[in-house]
């Protein structure tokens, strides 16, 4: 009922957020000199490059002042229009910035999906255990896990995790079965005849048939051992992933456990009888849920910046690895891009999380 | 201990009310006492030393630029050799092993502190004074100027700060200054949501009711109230942020060492970039010694600023 | 022959009262062990509530009223409080026989203790506290709005504690509706038309017969507000077989039989460890023995049930919450509530502060315990709102019958709700009696200062107001003062007084003082 009306209040506040990101990402790009702007709008291949300058200075409003320009800069945006990009390094591709996105993208958005999955469904109960036992043997562990895992800079663990997990990295290793790179090997088998599902793309990346994950389309298609293939290629960066973002939670939620079992309606609880089991989960756990919620949105902005790294240590054709190639390539509208769609994505995890708010706690649905 | 002397005839049941002096002084005491918080205190204030120590007297490391730092090292030209193992026979620049081309670890990592921690406090202290600033103000008028500051604020926590980041960096041009820019303007919306609520929550307590009502001015009240009130969990912010920021800042060099960027500033996270290669052949020291400088630090500011917590929350206390 | 007469009279009427005890607190010692020391909150206190009784408290702040209503259901937040020894009995089980064994409490210094918890000893513990809180004694605080849990409705936190305890009289109750033939209901209705002077009484007389006793007030109503026979009957049969269309006889039959299973093996295990705390070794092995064949009988039977119970379960609990939700509903109209319904649905901060409070006091009265502990049940609310919640608790004391221990730091709420009253003093009882007697005479230095110096009639009317008479502030309780713990503001000390502390002695029946202006009683 009330939730309702919370959700809409909720999504028209996307609206100002949406103006104030595009607005960002807009001075990012104005303050850039007009010209070189107009020559990285175009495929740099195209024939009549001079005309084509001018059609891209008329459709980024070069010449028409900032707040025209902005304006052109909105239209571009939501009619799809981003720019064109050549990456050179370390990603080879050549196309607009938009269909680029949407060949890297589908491998971050699996990454995300399991490392959030499996943090979460970490998390909870293993919070929930040590927050109900303060100070006990288990707390301190927790602690000093959730701590260490905090504090190790997620590139380091990265780095560290491929030599001592990766295959081939250290010869003989018996622990060394995870594949280090991409997404999953491409044989010679597929090289030569790609099965129907996969779309070959652009720079040795390849899109799959139909949810474009990669370990789905292959568990659809019955492929089980590409299936496998790939999953292997996602154990170590989800397992980083998931370490240091479960160090996170853990420690939101045991200080929101130890901050409600000193509350009042726990004494309530215990007042009436409540089995101590019963109190921990529905009394307990469900309220301090509501604050460790809160600080989800802030600890996925931060799990994007892993993703970054991550992508980065363990090759992995993500939106992440796409946009240090845009940087390294130096392509204005491939960082544009990027950095809007990362924005994007957060706006969207946050809207989330503030939804799984107001289902948690009551008393903001007003 | 406190409460024993007894006043008669005062005509009140009350117990005496702790005076500010004697609070701040209880809570130091607890702070003592807490053993951990401690020790991520003194960690945390010898790091400070060790920069505070390099800038004022250069001489003592000797290596407060590289470039200098790399003249003094024999076989310097050797670039393909192997970085030595940390050893304790030699000159104590050579304690921690060598990374890169032979870069000593050990006084070049103490050198790397102290322009991390010289820009992590830088802005963590400029986000930190705009943020409550603007929070404060924000929280305690309300209406139209609390809307545009969440808006903004909003917006700012829509930001995937490492990417955006990376974008102003690249746009304003790569170099220790922009960095620095781009995340202050990163970091100062958490403490403006942090203040506003504060803020807000102070606005309506009863003594500032009061003081409003006897016709203090906004600008009294909000300087001897509200930004008052505000500061305690701002301090354990401050205290959780050195950690993040350090890492970000960390983060952003090991990505453009590790993309193959020349340039050589002695920090820690372009430290671990150089010796990144080395692992697969078991040459852990360039990627351990200087990570666990970080992780170190880290620690400790986190562990001081839960103590922190824990003695500034009267709930918790016991 | 008249005064032994009375004296006979006075004591059986003694005896009697020993026996209608259904509190019984003795030498309880609470402490919080605090980095500042050792807090001696509570200080070896007895008293006792008898059956329907209102028992007032009263003291300064921070004297230890909190913690003793804390301390009675073992509420005292851990760390840092214990309770450390002592006796609480309520309905007679004393919920600290085995104290010694759950906590040992190694005291390195002031402010360096390890409380080491004996998990065997604490399992029994919780036991026996699972079957008195909520059950035989509920729990009213001072702040409502802190006390409800924020995200839970209204309905859910009442509903949980029906649930908890009241399984088996739900099943009984639910069979015996099913049992209910149409045909009866039909003859009931067809009985009223004909005699519509006596509908109370047949209505009682049918309900008894047919076990629907708890659904009597609300048939009564539908007699009430409906005219055409027709209709009466559809509602009647709306409100008895409501929701058991959609659960079989044989399932209902089944969960009955396993929570009376239940419950007999918990009421052995209860009085197991009850006997275990005497030192009766045939009693307990009786006991151990009918524990044991009844496990072996039945025990068997149901360890299958509670697997079922959670696949097939789902729908046998879904009539059990429907029965709760409607019992909650007629605790929320007897606590004078409008709109059950409403209320039900409501989230905690949707209601105002009174009805919080009447919530948090259907919560506590939700399982009818024949105790309620209200701590300053009114302090947080408004004045009307107050006296409102007063006269309601005073209502419910009479018509449920429950004893309430009430806590408060203002007399004139104590004068006009109380039966008996306790005075505290830094954790410790000074004075106890009867309240008139106590306003009438005050005998304590301390209580005659808190009722405003000299000991008059006119006092009662000046409480509360004279509360700030006595000069001198709360003692800390870490370094409380020696002896009588009032000696530093007591206008009548004496040298005794510093050194050694007065016992709590009865001067005459039921009234009871600490002082050694009284009775040179030294306790040890
Ligand atoms: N959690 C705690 N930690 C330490 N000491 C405590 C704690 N709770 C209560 N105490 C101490 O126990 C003593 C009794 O407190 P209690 O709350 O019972 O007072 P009270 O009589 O209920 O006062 P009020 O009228 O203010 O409610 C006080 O001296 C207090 O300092
Ligand atoms: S015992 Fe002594 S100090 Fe205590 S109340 Fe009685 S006269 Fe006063
Ligand atoms: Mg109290």
């Amino acid at each position: 009922m009330e939730l309702r009306f919370f959700i809409i209040r909720r999504l028209l506040l996307i609206i100002p957020t949406l103006i104030g990101l595009t607005i960002i990402v807009f001075v990012l790009m104005w303050s850039l000199p007009h010209t070189f702007l107009a020559s990285a709008f175009i495929n740099p291949k195209a024939p009549n490059r001079a005309q084509q300058i001018i059609n891209a200075e008329n459709a980024l409003g070069l010449n028409q002042g900032i707040v025209l320009g902005y304006l052109h800069y909105l239209g571009n945006t939501f009619t799809g229009n981003w720019g064109y990009m050549t990456l050179s390094n370390p990603i080879k591709y050549s196309g607009t910035v938009l269909s680029g996105i949407g060949l890297f993208f589908p491998n971050t958005i699996q990454l995300v999906i399991f490392a959030a999955v499996l943090s979460i469904l970490i998390s909870i109960p293993l919070g929930t255990y040590i927050g109900a036992r303060p100070n006990s043997l288990a707390d301190h562990l927790g602690r000093i896990f959730s701590l260490s895992f905090y504090a190790i800079p997620v590139f380091v663990l990265a780095i560290v995790f491929q030599v001592i997990f990766g295959q081939g990295v250290i010869a003989g290793n018996p622990l060394g079965i995870f594949p280090i790179s991409g997404t999953f090997t491409i044989t010679s088998q597929i090289a030569i005849s790609p099965p129907s599902w996969l779309i070959s793309g652009v720079g040795g990346v390849v899109l799959s048939k139909p949810t474009h994950l990669i370990v789905f389309d292959a568990l659809i298609a019955g492929d089980y051992s590409l299936a496998s293939n790939a999953f292997m290629h996602l154990v170590l960066p989800v397992l980083v992933l998931t370490l240091s973002l479960l160090a996170g939670i853990l420690r939101f939620l045991r200080a929101s456990m130890v901050d409600a079992a000193n509350s009042e309606y726990v004494k309530t609880a215990r007042s009436k009888g409540v089995p101590e089991g019963k109190v921990i989960k529905l009394h307990m756990r469900r309220n301090a849920l509501i604050p460790t919620v809160t600080v989800l949105g802030l600890l996925f902005a931060s799990l994007l910046g892993g993703v970054v790294l991550i992508e980065d240590v363990f090759d992995y054709p993500g939106i992440g690895y796409l946009a240090l190639s845009t940087i390294l390539s130096g392509s204005i509208f491939g960082v544009l891009g990027t950095t809007f769609l990362f924005g994007i994505v957060l706006i969207s995890a946050n809207l989330l999380v503030d939804i799984a708010y107001a289902i948690l706690d009551p008393r903001i649905r007003y | 201990m406190v409460q024993e002397t007894v006043v008669r005839n005062e005509g009140q049941l009350q117990p005496k009310r702790h005076s500010r002096f004697e609070n701040a002084n209880s809570t130091f005491r607890l702070f003592l006492k807490n053993r951990l918080a401690m020790v991520g205190l003194v960690i945390t204030v010898i790091y400070f030393a060790i920069a505070v120590l390099d800038s004022v007297y250069p001489q003592w490391l000797g290596v407060s630029n590289l470039s200098t730092a790399l003249n003094f090292i024999p076989g310097h030209s050797a670039n393909l050799a192997l970085p030595t193992a940390p050893s304790f026979s030699g000159s104590w620049w050579f304690w921690l092993g060598t990374t890169y081309s032979r870069i000593p670890i050990l006084p070049v990592v103490l050198g790397a502190l102290r322009i991390d921690l010289a820009y992590t406090v830088l802005i963590v202290f400029v986000g930190m004074s705009v943020g409550v600033i603007v929070g404060s103000i924000a929280g305690y008028f309300g209406g139209i100027v609390d809307e545009i500051v969440m808006r903004v604020t909003d917006v700012f926590f829509s930001l995937p700060f490492f990417v955006f980041a990376l974008a102003i960096v690249y746009v304003l041009g790569f170099s220790f200054t922009n960095v620095v820019l781009a995340l202050m303007i990163i970091w100062w919306p958490t403490y403006a949501r942090l203040s506003r609520g504060l803020a807000l929550e102070t606005k309506s307590l009863k003594y500032v009711e009061a003081s409003r009502a006897s016709g203090a001015s906004n600008f009294r009240i909000l300087v001897s109230h509200i930004i008052p009130n505000v500061l305690s969990p701002v301090y354990v912010q401050i205290s959780l942020d050195l950690g993040s920021v350090i890492q970000l800042f960390a983060a952003i060099f090991f990505l453009v060492g590790s993309l193959g960027a020349s340039a050589y500033p002695i920090e820690i996270g372009y430290m671990i970039s150089t010796g990144e290669s080395y692992l697969a052949q078991g040459i852990w020291w360039p990627v351990i010694i200087p990570s666990l400088f970080l992780l170190v630090f880290t620690v400790a500011v986190n562990l001081m600023g839960d103590g922190l917590r824990d003695v500034l929350d009267p709930k918790l206390r016991r | 022959m008249y005064s032994i007469q009375n004296l006979e009279d006075k004591e059986s009427k003694e005896e009697a009262k020993e026996e209608d005890a259904y509190l019984k607190v003795t030498d309880l010692v609470t402490n919080f062990y605090t980095s500042r020391g050792i807090v001696k909150a509570l200080d070896k206190i007895s008293f006792s509530i008898n059956k329907g009784e209102i028992f007032g408290m009263v003291g300064e702040s921070g004297c230890g009223k909190s913690v003793t209503a804390l301390s009675i259901m073992d509420l005292v937040p851990d760390p840092p409080g214990r309770v450390v020894s002592g006796k609480v009995e309520i309905d007679g089980f004393n919920i600290f026989s085995d104290l010694a064994n759950i906590v040992r409490i190694r005291i390195k210094s002031q402010t360096d203790v390890k409380v080491k918890r004996n998990k065997r000893a604490l399992k029994k513990h919780n036991f026996m506290l699972s079957k008195i809180r909520g059950k035989k004694a509920g729990m009213i605080f001072q702040e409502p709005s802190l006390s409800l849990n924020p995200v839970l409705r209204a309905g859910e936190q009442i509903t949980e504690n029906i649930l908890i305890h009241n399984k088996k009289p739900i099943a009984d109750s639910l069979i015996n509706r099913a049992n209910l033939s149409l045909d009866d209901l039909k003859h009931l209705v067809e009985e009223v038309q004909k005699n519509k002077e006596n509908v109370r009484s047949i209505l009682n007389e049918w309900c008894r017969s047919n076990a629907l006793v708890d659904l009597e007030t609300q048939i009564n109503s539908i007699f009430r507000n409906y005219s055409d026979p027709a209709e009466i009957e559809s509602e009647i049969v709306s409100l008895i077989k409501a929701g058991l269309t959609s659960v079989d006889k044989r399932s209902l039959i089944e969960a009955r039989d396993y929570y009376s299973y239940i419950e007999k093996a918990e009421n052995l295990q209860l009085s197991l460890y009850a006997a275990e705390e005497g030192s009766d070794r045939e009693l307990i092995s009786s006991i151990e023995k009918e524990l044991e064949q009844l496990r072996l009988k039945e025990g068997t039977r149901y360890r299958f049930y509670s697997i079922k119970r959670i696949f097939t379960g789902r729908k046998v609990e879904r009539v059990f919450k429907a029965e709760a939700e409607r019992r909650a509903k007629e605790i929320l109209s007897l606590v004078s509530l409008p709109d059950p319904e409403r209320i039900m649905r409501s989230f905690p901060h949707e209601l105002s502060g009174g009805m919080q409070q009447r919530v948090m006091i259907a919560i506590a009265l939700a399982s009818d315990p024949k105790l309620l502990i209200a701590d300053e049940p009114t302090t947080a609310l408004d004045v009307t709102t107050q006296a409102q919640i007063l006269r309601l608790l005073r209502n419910l004391n009479k018509l449920v019958g429950a004893s309430i221990l009430f806590i408060t730091h203002d007399l004139a709420v104590i004068a006009e709700m109380c039966h008996r009253v306790a005075v505290m003093y830094a954790g410790n009882i000074v004075e106890v009696g009867e309240v008139l007697e106590i306003f009438d005479s005050p005998k304590h230095p301390y209580t005659v200062g808190l009722l405003g110096a000299i000991p008059t009639t006119q006092a009662k009317t000046d409480a509360g107001v004279n509360m700030h008479t006595i000069p001198g502030s709360v003692p800390n309780l870490i370094t409380p003062p020696s002896g009588c713990r009032f000696h530093p503001r007591c206008s009548f000390v004496m040298p005794v007084c510093s050194q050694s502390k007065p016992k709590l002695v009865e001067l005459e029946t039921g009234r009871k003082v600490a002082c050694f202006l009284y009775s040179s009683e030294v306790d040890d």
